[in-house]
């Protein structure tokens, strides 16, 4: 079913196309066919999406049916994530910057909020950036687990 | 008809290609049941 919905609703969204095409290379493997992919990449669930860099690098993945903004929400998250995890952390920023400017409604956005403190503090090592992540979280994302997880960084000075 | 998602069927391919243009690999596993 949810593939079903991806392939209907998400996947034809003239922006969807656009955000996968910018900068992704996408490919579709069909779970019951390709069994070595499935046992290589431990899917147990359809849909299952995984963005990784060239060298084949997972750097995000999400499963089950989204809608267009949620589906690109998540794709700006995972690119955010693989600028961080490379220490690319102004292209990082500017990723999760995006989510919270042009899908503050997306699910994708309390942890972009919370990725977006962390990634300010390992830029520039100060410690109040993660306070300042927590005080957004709390102010626009109130009842997210990102917040709870942002929760001991009250306790910086 | 709008733009459609060209979606590449080999892994290999899908990598050289994301390397060349600078890009990320999106892979879905998908079924059609």
């Amino acid at each position: 079913m949810g593939c079903q919905q991806l392939a209907a609703v998400t996947y034809p969204d003239p922006n969807v196309c656009f955000s996968v095409e910018k900068d992704f290379i996408p490919i579709q493997v069909d779970f019951n066919k390709n069994k070595a992919l499935v046992k290589r990449f431990s899917v147990k669930w359809t849909p299952t999406i995984i963005l990784f860099d060239a060298d084949g690098n997972e750097h995000h993945r999400f499963i089950g049916f989204l809608p267009p903004e949620d589906f690109i929400a998540q794709l700006v998250l995972g690119k955010g994530k693989v600028e961080f995890d490379q220490d690319h952390f102004e292209q990082a920023m500017q990723c999760f910057q995006e989510i919270l400017v042009r899908y503050p409604k997306a699910d994708a956005a309390p942890e972009a909020q919370y990725l977006l403190g962390v990634t300010k503090y390992k830029a520039g090592h100060n410690p109040k950036e993660l306070k300042l992540g927590l005080e957004a979280l709390q102010r626009d994302y109130p009842n997210s687990e990102w917040t709870k997880k942002a929760q001991p960084y009250a306790l910086i000075p | 008809m709008g733009k459609q998602i060209q979606w590449e069927t080999s892994l290999t391919v899908a990598k050289a290609k994301a390397k060349k243009e600078k890009k990320l690999v999106l892979m879905d596993f998908y079924n059609n049941l």
